[in-house]
């Protein structure tokens, strides 16, 4: 009998959950359905809002401001860059969609939401996002770096995923 | 009438409408702009002119070749300027710019509306309109409008050449401003302008209505850039039909 490989986790589990950001569960998908129109000033993070194909990163975060605030290129993209450094990803900044990892595609567009200041977040079903992590704790920690500069974010989950959550406390049914 | 029809008609009428809008234009929208005049016209600039230069003198040859056969050698200058700047250059322009930018906005419009990146770019408070789609219908239209030029400066020097140059004992080199003067009177070149701008709006307008109507499968994508493609090209020879009935009906 052979042991599984033992697998790596990306980041270390916050002390405690990003106050901030709490997980509301749903039954099934028309309760997330109502829930993400209940809510239609939020800003949406969810695996079926792709990133812009023929922009990079930092472009793809930076585009937001420049275009609701006429940010001029160098301030919005400068603006970006320290999200994204803030976010631990740097690394990424010039890499488009095609080429990034599941974690870096989740993070560039958690924060092309982020940047745009809106009064709430909702990440919609982050599994989708993040198939090949263990994703409570990725977006957790995530959350957790960006903290400062968040309002106000829901990770929107299916009822059955809540105990993969390390932050009980953080836990709320639709 | 069409749905797709009335699709393209409308999405021309917002684009005529957006271009007219100062809101927009910000930061992102103009550098959307910007790379579309750098990829439609300043990339292929060098390979356009050698090719509006072929074109130029091997249709200067044949006309004035023509002209002298026939004892007519005195019109080949206006001959030539009618045939090239007024009808020729302008349409295989747009044909140049309609088969290298216009499918390759086709199929990216198409794709992007299959991918829902526009649906995206609406979520986060971006109207798609206006940053990727009538940039690119700006971008295009000013594009068809410079090539034109160039390729019209190109042919009228080497008109100068050819005809003017190496047989001054035909037309006496006063003489050639005159005949550009009487061919491209206020009516000609009033009509050659709004040709241009026509076929500059056709050959952006008409594929990215072809790309929008895409649907969400992705299999439908090379049908919308035949489609798109196809209604381009009929778009174009009715533009022509109706300038050159314009001109000489």
């Amino acid at each position: 009998m052979t042991s599984a490989p033992s697998v790596e986790r990306p980041d270390a589990i916050p002390a405690s959950a990003p106050s901030r950001s709490r997980v509301v569960t749903v039954a099934d998908d028309a309760a997330r359905q109502r829930l993400i129109d209940a809510y239609p000033e939020a800003a949406l993070v969810s695996a079926t809002l792709p990133l812009r194909a023929n922009l990079d990163v930092l472009e793809n975060i930076a585009v937001v401001p420049r275009f609701r605030r006429n940010l001029d290129a160098e301030t919005a993209l400068q603006l970006a860059w320290y999200l994204l450094d803030a976010a631990g990803h740097a690394g990424c900044a010039h890499v488009r969609d095609p080429d990034l990892t599941h974690e870096q595609r989740f993070v560039a567009k958690l924060l092309r939401a982020v940047i745009g200041d809106p009064p709430l977040i909702l990440i919609d079903r982050p599994a989708m996002m993040l198939p090949d992590s263990p994703y409570p704790v990725v977006v957790q920690s995530v959350l957790a770096r960006l903290e400062s500069r968040l309002t106000q974010c829901w990770i929107v989950d299916y009822a059955w995923n809540a105990p993969l959550y390390p932050h009980p406390e953080s836990r709320t049914s639709d | 009438m069409d749905a797709r029809f009335n699709r393209t008609l409308r999405f021309a009428a917002d684009a005529c409408i957006g271009v007219l809008s100062p809101s927009t234009y910000n930061s992102a929208t103009r550098e959307v702009v910007l790379r579309q005049i750098y990829f439609t016209a300043w990339q292929v600039l060098p390979g356009f002119a050698a090719f509006a230069a072929v074109a130029s003198f091997l249709i200067i040859q044949i006309v004035g070749n023509t002209a002298r056969n026939f004892g007519l050698y005195e019109y080949a200058l206006e001959l030539v300027v009618r045939l090239l700047v007024l009808e020729i250059l302008p349409l295989t322009t747009a044909l140049f710019v309609a088969l290298r930018t216009g499918a390759a906005i086709n199929t990216e419009v198409a794709l992007m509306a299959i991918h829902r990146e526009l649906t995206a770019l609406r979520q986060l408070g971006i109207d798609p309109l206006k940053l990727e789609l009538i940039p690119r219908v700006i971008g295009g239209t000013v594009s068809v409008m410079a090539l034109t030029s160039v390729s019209v400066v190109i042919a009228l020097a080497l008109a100068h050449v050819q005809v003017v140059d190496f047989q001054p004992w035909n037309v006496a080199g006063g003489e050639f401003g005159l005949v550009i003067g009487r061919v491209l009177g206020p009516v000609e070149l009033a009509t050659l302008f709004v040709k241009t701008l026509a076929f500059g709006i056709a050959v952006t307008t008409i594929p990215i209505a072809a790309g929008l109507g895409a649907g969400r499968e992705l299999f439908r994508a090379p049908v919308a850039v035949m489609q798109g493609m196809v209604r381009t090209f009929f778009a174009l020879m009715l533009i022509e039909c109706v300038a050159v009935a314009v001109l000489y009906a």
